[in-house]
């Protein structure tokens, strides 16, 4: 392009749109001219040297092939196999979602985010704001997010959790709207007692001692219905399977 | 001058204003994982804003954990290549081995209040200074990775230090 066309073409961009002018003059004052536009107006200046902020409305193109081309990739909470490594026993969980509001029927299209502790009773995630390598080692173990199905259904597989001081062994479950409003936020608790899961499990290396049971957990206490309480079946040979159904007002 | 080893961070902001498909969808998903994540937090409160959260609610910090894994899958569409700064010869070239995620701003109710930074990690070899210009090449590690100094010839990248670029760690070299 003859270099008095581009800068004509500089200008009709820059008198058409003021947000591009205002934009550009930031880069101006922060930015030194590079090359062959040293000798133009400022805000063209900024347009044809910057690249610099991902904000900016002038940034160059990068002078190269064209893509890879950018597609729309969920989040990596969304999966269902949480376990990232974590040993412990195989659990499977089935949370079965229905709406309050239409006759107990399946609530489809919802998003049910879970997250449990490890073995250990530790949770992923709580680091913060540390970097992060692109090799990805996994920091949100134990964490997941499933979109229910037309029975309302979501199953994950994880291992069953442990537990820590002052809580009973649960499971936190977050479900959204399909635009990730927030519907209801509970915590699923575990059947005790004689032939029970969590007798079998034992507390992993921790044993029982210092165990809350759901009666005294500051949480399950006054669940008298049950509502929060899981059915769960298997053994530590062949892992365990656990199911609850929710009802919801959506 | 004696070739030193530089980090460059590039700290990339990205909020409504995105007008690149990559930065577009970084700023939507941020978002709606912002939202979603809020939620565990803001209960009972009025507190819709990030500010206020971090303010007011304990571990509401934890939010930039958390939001995190909403991007990790674009940033790894990069394929290790820093976007937007380009050698003198236009094209990206800077490549990153660490990354952080960062919420600036955001409102759950407001997505225009939203505003996040990832900031990209590089590591260089810093041979030169010309003109406004730094010469670098590819800091790798390893006993084998740099050429043997009677290799006398290196791959090397002419750019410019540019706003949202920093040196945030030097050393010299072995």
């Amino acid at each position: 392009m003859e270099r008095k066309n581009f800068l004509r073409s500089l200008i009709i961009g820059t008198v058409s749109t003021s947000v591009l002018v205002d934009s550009c003059k930031k880069d101006t004052d922060a930015i030194t001219a590079t090359g062959s536009s040293t000798t133009t107006s400022s805000s063209t200046t900024a347009s044809s040297s910057s690249s610099s902020s991902g904000s900016s409305t002038c940034s160059v193109i990068e002078t190269e092939t064209e893509g890879p081309f950018p597609s729309k990739t969920p989040a990596s909470y969304v999966r269902s196999d949480i376990t990232d490594g974590r040993t412990g026993y195989k659990l499977t969980a089935k949370f079965t979602i229905n709406n309050s509001n239409n006759s107990c029927n399946p609530l489809s299209g919802a998003l049910v985010d879970i997250w449990h502790c490890d073995a250990e009773g530790n949770y992923s995630e709580y680091g913060g704001t540390s970097m992060q390598s692109t090799n990805y080692t996994s920091v949100h173990f134990l964490r997941g997010r499933q979109t229910t199905d037309a029975n309302g259904l979501v199953t994950f597989t994880s291992i069953f959790p442990g537990w820590y001081q002052s809580r009973a062994t649960h499971i936190h479950v977050h479900i959204y709207n399909a635009a990730g409003t927030s519907l209801k936020v509970t915590q699923v608790c575990f059947p005790e007692g004689t032939g029970s899961a969590l007798l079998a499990v034992n507390g992993y290396k921790k044993g029982m001692t210092g165990y809350t049971y759901n009666a005294q957990d500051s949480v399950f206490s006054d669940d008298s219905a049950g509502l929060e309480l899981a059915t769960v079946t298997g053994n530590t040979t062949d892992g365990f399977v656990l199911s609850i159904t929710m009802s919801i007002p959506a | 001058m004696t070739a030193r080893i530089i980090t460059l961070q590039y700290r990339k902001i990205i909020d409504v204003n995105a007008i690149k498909q990559w930065d577009k969808l970084v700023f939507e998903d941020s978002f709606v994982e912002f939202k979603m994540q809020a939620q565990n937090f803001n209960r009972g409160t009025p507190f819709s804003s990030y500010a206020e959260l971090i303010r007011n609610i304990p571990h509401a910090e934890r939010l930039t954990g958390l939001v995190t894994p909403s991007i990790t899958g674009y940033v790894q569409q990069l394929d290790s290549i820093v976007p937007d700064i380009l050698n003198n010869i236009g094209r990206r070239f800077l490549k990153f081995n660490q990354f952080k995620f960062e919420l600036i701003n955001s409102d759950m109710n407001d997505k225009s209040k939203h505003q996040v930074g990832i900031n990209f990690y590089s590591n260089l070899i810093w041979h030169e200074t010309v003109g406004n210009y730094l010469l670098v090449s590819n800091y790798h590690h390893g006993p084998d990775a740099q050429l043997k100094p009677q290799d006398n010839e290196l791959l090397t990248h002419l750019f410019q230090l540019q706003p949202y670029l920093n040196i945030c760690a030097i050393k010299n070299s072995i």
